[in-house]
């Protein structure tokens, strides 16, 4: 019976700096719980992950773009559902040549889900996109573009803990 | 502008190569963390993580409004298994859910459950969920997840 699930060994995930606070204080907040997962015989499944990577940050800590291991990507939502690979491919290969896309679908309609990942070898083509088509048509609909990730947590944490 | 939310997902088994298990969470600040582990030919854990921008945050939350999975509960869902098992944990304004349920094979077991609309609600949201993070951390750090 080694392969049934043995739910008593596994520790709780990681305990590691104000993050996990930040989890928790919002799981206080909560006034509805539902489902068996706090069920008092199962446990979670965490694994004791402790260390994860990432890639390097570089110098300076303010919370800017965050380069990719290839480049710089943005983010675009809004994306018409019916809008294709090379709708998008056209509107932003003006700002330099696009070295990776991802699109996908929804998995119950199979339109599109309504965001795209677009990546630029340079930072200045992405910026120079980010900049002119953040608010920008596509099949008539105003997309928002911006970078995908950040050099660190996000600023507005205390503002928007509580409202 | 959004409030803030977490939320995590499991999905795992323990077999002959181990405990094979993907996970992964966004946390309120904007972490990703994503764990792959499986001992399949002597395969060594992925762990990775990164911070994301609001507006994907902002993304993933309509997601998830949008899939109304807050609406539902596993109450009635298969439980959790030898073959597997689900977790998925959301935290958003005043709601928690934590659900657990075992791995989903096709929309046929979906169709033959007792919840057969709320459970295809979970099958849709957690395939929405992880092709999002899929293209996140396979764009970001230049690998194939699974």
């Amino acid at each position: 019976m080694a392969d049934v699930l043995d739910i008593n060994d596994v520790g709780d995930i990681d305990v590691e700096e104000e993050g996990d606070q930040s989890v928790s204080r919002l799981k206080d907040k909560v006034v509805k719980r539902k489902g068996r997962g706090f069920g008092g015989g199962e446990s979670r499944q965490h694994e004791k992950v402790r260390a994860y990577e990432s890639v390097d940050h570089g110098d300076g800590d303010d919370p800017g773009p965050q380069k990719s291991v290839e480049g710089w990507i943005l983010f675009v939502t809004s994306v018409h559902e019916e809008a294709t690979e090379d709708d998008l491919n056209e509107k932003f290969s003006e700002f330099g040549q696009i070295k990776n896309i991802s699109i996908n679908l929804d998995r119950r309609t199979g339109f599109l889900k309504g965001y795209a990942l677009i990546e630029f070898g340079s930072y200045e083509e992405a910026a120079a996109a980010r900049e002119a088509l953040n608010g920008s048509t596509l099949l008539g609909q105003p997309v928002g573009v911006d970078w995908c990730f950040v050099k660190g947590a996000k600023k507005s944490k205390r503002k928007s803990r509580r409202h | 502008m959004s409030a803030d939310f977490y939320i995590r997902y499991y999905v795992g088994h323990k077999g002959k190569f181990g405990h094979e298990f993907l996970e992964f969470e966004f946390r309120p600040d904007g972490k990703l963390r994503y764990a792959n582990n499986s001992n399949y030919k002597n395969d060594t854990m992925i762990r990775k993580e990164v911070y994301v921008h609001n507006c994907v945050m902002d993304e993933l939350k309509r997601i998830i409004v949008d899939s109304e999975i807050m609406q539902e509960d596993d109450a009635l869902w298969p439980p959790s298994d030898r073959i597997g098992r689900q977790e998925l944990e959301i935290v958003i304004n005043d709601e928690h859910i934590s659900f657990a349920t075992s791995k989903t094979g096709s929309l046929v077991d979906v169709s033959q459950s007792k919840d057969p609309d709320g459970l295809r609600c979970f099958y849709y949201l957690v395939q929405d969920l992880k092709c999002l993070v899929f293209s996140l951390i396979g764009m970001h750090f230049k690998i194939k997840p699974i």
